[in-house]
């Protein structure tokens, strides 16, 4: 210690030796006293202050003197060169002192500039120069007394450049920390003599102002924090009252500082008040982020504010406000950046008012996006980096766990309200469990965001309602919460191309789950292959045994038709059938009902096989894909049993022409030659038709269904929409589609629906007269074979009997004795009346047979569908129909049909 | 012997060093335009290593100074004055 001070001791008096000037001709004791004086006085002051006033770091010295050098040199040269000399003193470990040397340096620097505002000087003018004179040495205090001396500092540093610098860095990361240091690094330095001359001459043209201008400073903290104080008082929520001694200049200065204060106080009661979604409330919260950081802005302003008014010297013009750096007008420049923050939150937070959820995303998305300002892009992209956490967490339960959790109705799919389902848009109300593909949840086309494309909404939609649908809908709840603790991830604005990548990644994987479940779980493929099978009639020794075996059952009244009977046909169809090596699953299904039954209806008008669909699967087949398919298996059914009366007729007539029918009456057999050609046109018909709905329609439909299931990365909704094509192309191209030319007669009238419907029934009419034909035959035949008997009863018929004994039991007798019965014409006059009306009956039907054919015939010629138009090429296939255009023939036709229908 | 040699050749690394201590610190100082010589500067500098506060250093140095240039000053007038 002693030798401590002892060489401080030494040092001291060595100093004072080098800076102590000689005086000449000076007596060696005064020399020698004021040395010792000097001395004296040195180690008085270095005694008093031991430690020093500054932290001891060594970067701070050297970034003071840093900031010094570029201060004081326009060039960053001579700062460049010290930062090379302090990298060199750092590596030196000879003294351990080296920042408070850097520091001693930095001291000593520093007194040259404090003179600078003196400069301006000569540029006063002369009247006030002289007053000014005497101020002139104002400088720094130079005494030795510590106290002030740090005073001084504080002044110093509030004045310099530095001093103001620090304020916009503050601002809460408003901008980036680097640039703006960049940005302001320089200028003050080149303009510094520039300002002081004009702080200078503003203050020469001063004013007195009342209240004083210090006095406003001193309340602007209190306004620009919402506050009323005595000279600036909130006369309103929205209005700032201004002194009214105040000069304009200065009143329009406040009118910009009161902008923020107002905005503030508009947005921090924005922020207090509650109500609003989630997304409200994130939004109040970023909001109210931001005024937080205005806050800090406003303190720190404050505080260089307060500074300031304490080292003001009153002495000076204007109270020396000039020169202390903050000033009303400084206060707006600081403000400025902070004011258009709050600008843009306070037309946010007004436009929020009307709008909620994903709308209030895409209104700050517009900010961030399309504003032509990029302060203003930059801050609404921050908030809405805040804003949007909501919406990204409501996202991401709805794409991983398919449970949506949106209690304010912000999210752009929502939950249909149950009872509102009944009426869907298009007129077919679906109902029943499909409901929960269709109309559970509903993709709100307004609410989606502008961070998010429509194909995109559409495809984050499907994720949700598939994971919700494989949850509750196929009951595998099980593989949804597997899954979403694998895969969830955190989402959050801002990198839009993982976020697509993630979503789609989700997209595929519950698309091919939910596929994988309807393929092995409901067996979905199968069960549209036996509705093709079993429905339309795929199965054709199915329907063939089915149809044989109800035959005689359903020609009964409608009435007397038992459920029982028609499952006991059915199981025996099944059984006798390759159906029986179906599965179980799917033979399970199949049921045989009746239709509601209307009166005077017979077993064939209400027959109807019926394959039913249980939960998951019918969001595929639908209730309409239900009705669809009845509706094909009554038309196809009608067709089959048309075909398989005419087949049965045919048949008779063809074994009853070796022998009840070979009459010798020309008349009768040119009746049953002309029945017969009518015949075989119908039958070529029904073939025709058969033939084009089975293999052209519905095969080939079925084929395109088949190609549009099995395709890669098929999605229920493909499913659906390939399965409703299927059946629209069925039924369109099946002739049973509704939609024609509508002209007054209605609707209805002009249908292949209701054409075929009379087709079919003028051949069932037909086949009835065919029938009653041949009964009259069979009669005519017996009678005149009892006129036989009557006239050979003499005997010689046992051996014919022996001749004939393989013909059928109702033909008992040989055609060729027919021609030998004219005795007995006058006795059956009752019988043979019935053959004319028989065969007038006969042609008017083959006749509106024909004309029908003919209109279907032209009908078809003009459809825009090919495989129509070929339908109505084969049936045509060598010229035998006229097709008839329906303008011109229809009307005659009609008449025909309507006498026909009478008779 | 050795250590003895040793101890000289530490001590002559060691004024190497302050010598360059010295050096960096004197152009820092022509840098800042302090106004310091080398004697100076390196008294200042063996002070402030003995724990004296440089703050204070600097403004005894101000001080000293500006007594200096006062009596120069004087010296200059009371010589134009004869």
């Amino acid at each position: 210690m002693s030798s401590q001070s002892q060489r401080v001791n030494k040092g001291i008096s060595s100093l004072v030796r080098r800076l102590l000037v000689e005086i000449p001709d000076e007596d060696p004791s005064e020399a020698q006293e004021r040395e010792s004086n000097a001395i004296e006085f040195v180690k008085e002051v270095l005694e008093s202050s031991r430690s020093p006033a500054v932290v001891a770091d060594v970067n701070q010295a050297s970034d003071l003197i840093k900031k010094r050098l570029l201060q004081t040199n326009p060039s960053p040269e001579k700062a460049l060169r010290f930062t090379n000399l302090y990298t060199r003193l750092l590596s030196i470990p000879a003294i351990n002192q080296k920042w408070a040397v850097l520091y001693f340096l930095y001291q000593l620097s520093d007194h040259q500039q404090k003179s600078t505002p003196v400069l301006t000087s000569p540029f006063k003018s002369p009247v006030k120069n002289r007053r000014e004179g005497r101020k002139l040495d104002y400088g720094p205090p130079k005494s030795p007394d510590y106290g002030s001396r740090r005073d001084t500092q504080a002044f110093e540093e509030a004045f310099a450049p530095e001093g103001l610098m620090k304020l916009p860095t503050r601002e809460g990361g408003q901008r980036d920390r680097k640039e703006e240091e960049q940005a302001f690094a320089k200028p003050p330095v080149v303009q510094r003599e520039s300002v002081a001359l004009k702080t200078a001459l503003l203050a020469d043209n001063y004013v007195e102002i009342d209240p004083p201008e210090t006095a406003l400073l001193r309340d602007l903290p209190f306004t620009l924090q919402g506050l009323s104080s005595t000279h600036l008082p909130f006369s309103s929520n929205s209005s700032l009252k201004l002194p009214p001694t105040l000069p304009v200049p200065i009143v329009s200065i406040l009118h910009t500082l009161a902008e923020p204060s107002l905005l503030y106080r508009g947005l921090s009661s924005f922020v207090q008040s509650a109500d609003g979604g989630l997304l409200g409330q994130s939004l109040r919260a970023a909001i109210s982020g931001e005024l937080r950081s205005y806050l800090g802005l406003v303190a720190t302003l404050e505080s260089q504010i307060r500074r300031t008014l304490v080292s003001l010297d009153e002495k000076e013009p204007r109270g020396g406000i000039g020169k202390a750096g903050v000033t009303l007008k400084r206060c707006v420049v600081w403000t400025r950046e902070a004011t258009m923050g709050l600008r843009l939150m306070s037309l946010i937070s007004e436009e929020s008012k009307s709008k909620r959820g994903g709308q209030l995303i895409s209104l700050i998305h517009g900010f961030s996006s399309s504003h032509g300002d990029p302060m203003v892009g930059a801050f609404a992209e921050r908030l809405l980096i805040h804003v949007t956490r909501p919406f990204y967490s409501m996202l991401r339960q709805w794409i991983y766990d398919g449970e949506l959790s949106d209690p304010y109705h912000e999210f752009f799919v929502s939950e249909r309200d149950p009872n509102a389902v009944t009426e869907a848009p298009d007129g077919r109300s679906r109902g029943g469990a499909s409901s929960v593909w269709e109309d559970k949840y509903k993709l709100d086309e307004d609410m989606v965001p502008s961070i998010i494309t429509q194909d995109f909404a559409q495809k984050v939609f499907l994720i949700g309602k598939s994971l919700n649908f494989i949850r509750y809908g196929c009951g595998d709840s099980q593989w949804v919460e597997d899954y979403s603790k694998a895969a969830s991830k955190e989402l959050r604005y801002g990198d839009t191309a993982t976020l697509e990548t993630w979503i789609d990644e989700a997209y595929k994987t519950t698309m091919a789950r939910l596929i994988h479940l309807m393929a092995e779980k409901f067996h979905l493929f199968e069960h549209l292959k036996a509705l093709k099978n079993y429905i339309l009639l795929g199965q054709g020794d199915f329907i063939a045994l089915l149809m044989e075996s109800l035959a005689s059952n359903l020609d009964r009244p409608a009435g007397a038709q038992y459920r029982h009977t028609l499952t006991a046909q059915l199981e025996h169809a099944i059984r006798g059938s390759n159906a029986q090596y179906d599965s179980p699953e799917v033979l399970r299904r199949l049921d045989a009902r009746m239709l509601q039954l209307s009166h005077g209806d017979i077993g064939w008008d209400c027959f109807t096989l019926e394959y039913k669909i249980d939960a998951p699967v019918d969001v595929v087949v639908t209730e309409w894909g239900n009705r669809q398919y009845l509706k094909v298996f009554n038309f196809l059914w009608r067709i089959k049993r048309v075909e398989f009366a005419l087949a049965s007729t045919w048949r008779k007539c063809m074994t009853g022409a070796r022998g009840v029918l070979q009459g010798e009456d020309a008349n009768v057999a040119e009746a049953w030659k002309l029945t017969r050609g009518t015949l075989a046109e119908m039958i070529h018909f029904i073939g025709q038709l058969q033939y084009y709905i089975l293999f052209e329609v519905i095969e080939s439909s079925w084929d395109e269904l088949q190609t549009a299931i099995h395709k890669e990365g098929c999605t229920l909704d493909d499913l659906i929409k390939a399965h409703t094509k299927y059946l629209n192309a069925i039924t369109h191209k099946g002739l049973l589609g509704a939609k024609k030319k509508h002209n007054n007669e209605g609707p209805d009238e002009n249908t292949f629906m209701v054409q075929l419907g009379e087709i079919l029934r003028l051949m069932l009419s037909y086949r009835d007269a065919v029938d009653g034909l041949y009964s009259w035959s069979v009669s005519d035949f017996t009678r005149r074979q009892g006129a036989e008997v009557r006239t050979d009863s003499k005997g010689r018929r046992e051996d014919e009997d022996g001749n004939l004994i393989n013909t059928p039991a109702t033909t008992r007798r040989g055609p060729h004795h027919l021609h030998d019965s004219t005795p007995a014409l006058g006795a059956d006059d009752s019988i043979a009346d019935e053959f004319p009306v028989l065969r007038e009956r006969l042609q008017a039907l083959g006749a509106h047979f024909k004309t029908r054919v003919s209109l279907l015939l032209g009908d078809l010629a003009y459809q825009p569908d090919v495989d129509m138009r070929f339908l109505g090429v084969v049936m045509n296939f060598n010229d035998v129909y006229t097709p008839a255009r329906k303008k011109s023939s229809r009307p005659a036709g009609r008449e025909q049909g309507r006498s026909s229908a009478k008779g | 012997m050795p250590s003895e040699a040793n101890r000289k050749q530490d001590k002559e690394i060691m004024a190497a060093q302050a010598r360059q201590v010295i050096d960096v610190f004197h152009e820092i100082s022509t840098l800042l335009n302090a106004d310091l010589d080398r004697q100076t500067l390196s008294i200042c500098i063996s002070l402030i290593e003995n724990g004296v506060n440089p703050e204070a250093l600097a403004s005894v140095i101000k001080e000293l100074k500006k007594d200096a240039e006062e009596t120069q000053k004087e010296i200059l007038q009371s010589r134009g004055q004869r």
